[in-house]
């Protein structure tokens, strides 16, 4: 262990106990499985060396994603306020807490004002052997014969009959849609997932394809309407 | 007519190639019947065998007995025109350029071709070009002289893609392409077995030149070398003779939907029934 310590001076990044300055305090990175003496002996050589500084100061101690161990943080901060007389000792906030503050902030600004879309919008007859190749999302305003393939980036929005390979979301964006009128497309591909020999609707409706569990569906899109739910329009 | 003369002094003819990407849909057929129909209507013809090394156009129309020269001799001028033009049998005005049996398709470049069919302008009004399966070589040297395109496709899944398929390159190269849809068989369609007429063009959206219903006598007229646009009984010979003179200038000629027989005397006996 002794030989451990001496490892970390020469590396501390290596150490199993970080230490880094942040806007206001500490932020302590540790791994909580660690035998308690260790860490009290890590966070010692690391806060004797600004001890001046740990004064009244905001300590987080991030142990990493586990729930458990919440007792090692409990230790330490007694630890720290008694030693080393720190203002407060916390677990990192997680990601969500944060979320919750911006939908307020869509509320107030609407995204869409100064956003310049890559929508590539298309008229005309999809043939067999042609490829269109879109950096985001698709629009077509006409049919796409089968043996064609389409691709892009975002959604793929077809105002005809799909009868080719449509791919969206390339490479890897599971949250774009393929929507046509007559839906009879060879292949899907929504992310990295594939959907071939889908049965095919002899109906003109208006549907669309996502992905849900890891699976490609098709759904009618006028009955599912799957974005009647969201509160705000929002930039896709 | 005029002494069997290939000389013309008037407006320039024009060469249009058949073509369909998929083999065996009737390409040589179309072409040799809807050469024999256009030469009926008075019509200077040369019909282009362009499959170099797999020529069957002078099969078809009876004529293999009498090739001494053929395209790629009279493209590479080692040859007149007259002299690799083959006249028909029975078919005045009519006249056959055979492919090569023996190079392949390289020996031909579409610059040649188009040189070539300059040529050729000046002593027919028609040139059909009778384009091998495919979209390789062969096909760009049929396609790269051309003016107009017809597009032969069958009422099958797998001819509709080639086709689509080439109605796509050939747009590429500014050409519009206007469609046959061979082999129908009505009553395959009633059934609903068979794509019709109508889901072909709804994919394809061409301009439709015609359909052409199923019939044995292809068979035959392909056997004995005798035009089956001779045969007055040929649904098919009929067809071909309309399509031509659709392509002859009779653009408001009414397309026929090829009904059959059953069908046909069924809507009579409504029409009487409705009658009384």
């Amino acid at each position: 262990m002794g030989n451990n310590g001496g490892m970390d001076i020469q590396n501390p990044d290596k150490s199993q106990v970080r230490l880094k300055g942040v806007k206001d305090g500490f932020w302590v990175t540790l791994d909580p499985t660690l035998p308690k003496d260790f860490l009290e002996e890590e966070l010692t050589r690391l806060f004797n060396q600004l001890q001046h500084l740990a004064f009244n100061s905001r300590v987080v101690l991030d142990i990493g994603e586990t729930l458990d161990h919440q007792e090692v943080i409990e230790n330490l901060a007694v630890f720290l306020k008694h030693k080393y007389n720190v203002g407060s000792v916390s677990a990192p906030q997680r990601e969500h807490d944060m979320m919750e503050d911006k939908p307020r902030k869509l509320d107030m600004s609407s995204t869409w004002h100064q956003h310049h879309t890559d929508a590539l919008i298309i008229a005309g007859r999809v043939r067999s052997g042609q490829k269109i190749n879109a950096k985001k999302h698709l629009v077509i305003l006409g049919d796409v014969n089968p043996g064609s393939e389409i691709i892009a980036g975002g959604d793929i929005l077809i105002m005809g009959t799909l009868g080719g390979t449509a791919m969206a979301g390339q490479p890897d964006n599971e949250d774009a849609i393929i929507l046509a009128i007559g839906f009879k497309p060879i292949q899907i591909q929504i992310g990295g997932v594939i959907a071939a020999g889908l049965p095919t609707s002899s109906a003109h409706a208006l549907e669309f394809a996502h992905v849900e569990n890891g699976g490609i569906v098709v759904e009618d899109y006028i009955k599912t309407n799957p974005f009647g739910r969201l509160t705000w329009p929002v930039v896709r | 007519m005029a002494g069997g003369s290939l000389k013309r002094c008037s407006l320039e003819g024009k060469v249009i190639v058949i073509t369909s990407g998929k083999g065996g849909v009737g390409k040589t057929t179309a072409t040799a019947s809807i050469g024999a129909a256009l030469a009926l209507e008075g019509k200077q013809v040369a019909v282009v065998d362009m499959d170099i090394g797999l020529r069957n156009l002078d099969v078809v129309m009876g004529l293999e007995n009498r090739i001494v020269f053929n395209v790629v001799d009279a493209v590479k001028g080692k040859c007149k025109i007259k002299q690799a033009a083959i006249k028909d049998r029975r078919i005045e005005n009519l006249y056959l350029i055979p492919a090569s049996q023996s190079d392949n398709k390289d020996v031909l470049t579409p610059d040649s071709m188009v040189r070539f069919c300059k040529e050729l302008r000046k002593e027919f009004d028609f040139v059909l070009l009778d384009c091998p399966a495919g979209i390789e070589r062969g096909f760009e040297n049929s396609v790269a002289p051309a003016d107009e395109a017809v597009v032969i496709c069958t009422p099958e899944v797998s001819s509709v893609r080639d086709a689509d398929r080439v109605i796509g390159l050939l747009y590429a190269r500014s050409i519009t392409p206007k469609l046959i849809v061979n082999r129908i068989v009505p009553e395959m369609v009633e059934r609903g077995d068979m794509l019709s007429h109508e889901d072909v063009v709804e994919v394809l959206s061409i301009e439709l030149l015609g359909l052409v219903q199923m019939d044995t006598q292809v068979v035959i007229s392909t056997n004995t070398g005798i035009p089956l646009v001779l045969q007055k009984d040929s649904e098919a010979g009929q067809a071909f003779r309309r399509i031509a003179m659709r392509l002859n200038g009779q653009k408001n000629l009414p397309i026929e939907i090829p009904n059959s027989p059953k069908s046909f005397w069924k809507r009579v006996g409504q029409k009487i029934g409705i009658g009384k």
